[in-house]
């Protein structure tokens, strides 16, 4: 299954609001496996939704594991039509994007965050996350609505130039 | 295409940033990376243009002034290097120091990060609290350059603090991408 690339702005997928995934067919299957193979193949990346490869569908993968900031974490996972069924504790870290080159920004992060989604098997799955994995997923949930982290950052003090870009 | 770095200060009121613009606007000019904010009462911007090679910066700045009259502006334009210099390596941190205003903070502070080989990105300070009891904050961002010890810069950091009578802190703000 190939590696996609990640689209960049101003492409305009990435900002408009994902449909539903219908049904678990060969091309929803398709699409976790290419999320998939992207993160796996983007050094440092810990998540990637959809629209970030060009596909307007909610779906998104992550994955935390052995993330210094990391406490919940739930290993390689994709959910399809992720729902945030309850969120609470802001917290406020810097952000990046691999689909916003060249800046970061503060941002406030639900700390705790219970999740439900359904699963390439099919599976309907609740998540409860916490720490990073929570920022990781509401980071992956705003893609599907057209949102990035410059939508949400905590003043125009917040944003800063990546020197970086990895 | 040349690039220009343009200044202006003045009084804060509406408009001073759609007078400003305006001009470059009318002289083809092209804003790059920008930075404005409110300094004691006072709108500071600070500004990297584009534009064209024939542009004369001394023209320009005169044309700025001209046209912000009723603004009273302090401008100037420079013309600065079309290149873009490579950015420091290493990591980024934060660091924060508050505490009574007294003369020197800054340069102490900034001196010892010299010293160290510690590169500032951006430095904000503010005079908090009441006039009476003003506190002085100041937060720097950046870079430690690879084999910069954070726990010997920080060590360096209190120590500096303790003999200017403030509090200060170094913590990580590496960004995490998702």
């Amino acid at each position: 299954m190939p590696v996609r690339p990640v689209l960049r702005l101003p492409e305009p997928v990435l900002k408009r609001v994902a449909e539903p995934v219908k049904e678990i067919d060969e091309e929803a299957l398709a699409l976790a496996q290419d999320l998939l193979d992207t993160m796996r193949a983007s050094p440092a990346c810990v998540g990637l939704a959809a629209p970030q490869i060009g596909v307007g569908l909610r779906a998104f993968s992550v994955n935390v594991t052995g993330h210094k900031k990391a406490e919940s974490c739930h290993g390689e996972f994709v959910l399809f039509n992720p729902e945030v069924l309850l969120a609470h504790g802001p917290l406020v870290a810097r952000e990046g994007c691999m689909s916003v080159p060249d800046l970061t920004g503060d941002v406030a992060r639900a700390g705790r965050l219970v999740v439900r989604g359904l699963t390439p098997e099919g599976a309907e799955r609740v998540l409860q996350v916490d720490a990073f994995e929570a920022r990781a997923v509401q980071h992956e949930i705003d893609h599907l609505d057209g949102l990035l982290f410059l939508d949400r950052v905590t003043s125009a003090d917040a944003v800063f130039k990546r020197r970086v870009y990895r | 295409m040349a690039h220009f770095a343009l200044t202006a200060v003045g009084k804060d009121r509406p408009g001073i940033v759609a007078a400003v613009t305006g001009v470059l606007v009318e002289h083809q000019c092209n804003l790059e990376d920008t930075s404005m904010s409110i300094l004691r009462g006072h709108f500071a911007m600070m500004l990297v243009v584009a534009g064209p090679d024939v542009l004369n910066p001394a023209a320009l700045e005169d044309a700025v002034v001209q046209s912000t009259g009723a603004y009273d502006l302090v401008v100037a334009v420079r013309r600065i290097d079309d290149d873009v210099p490579d950015s420091p390596e290493g990591d980024a941190w934060t660091v924060a120091v508050y505490g009574a205003d007294r003369p020197g903070i800054v340069h102490q502070v900034t001196a010892l990060l010299a010293d160290a080989g510690v590169n500032v990105t951006d430095l904000t300070t503010r005079v908090i609290g009441d006039a009476a009891r003003p506190v002085y904050a100041m937060v720097l961002e950046v870079t430690l350059p690879p084999g910069v010890a954070p726990d010997e810069v920080a060590a360096r950091l209190d120590a500096e603090a303790a003999s200017l009578g403030v509090e200060c802190s170094l913590h990580p703000s590496e960004a995490d991408i998702l």
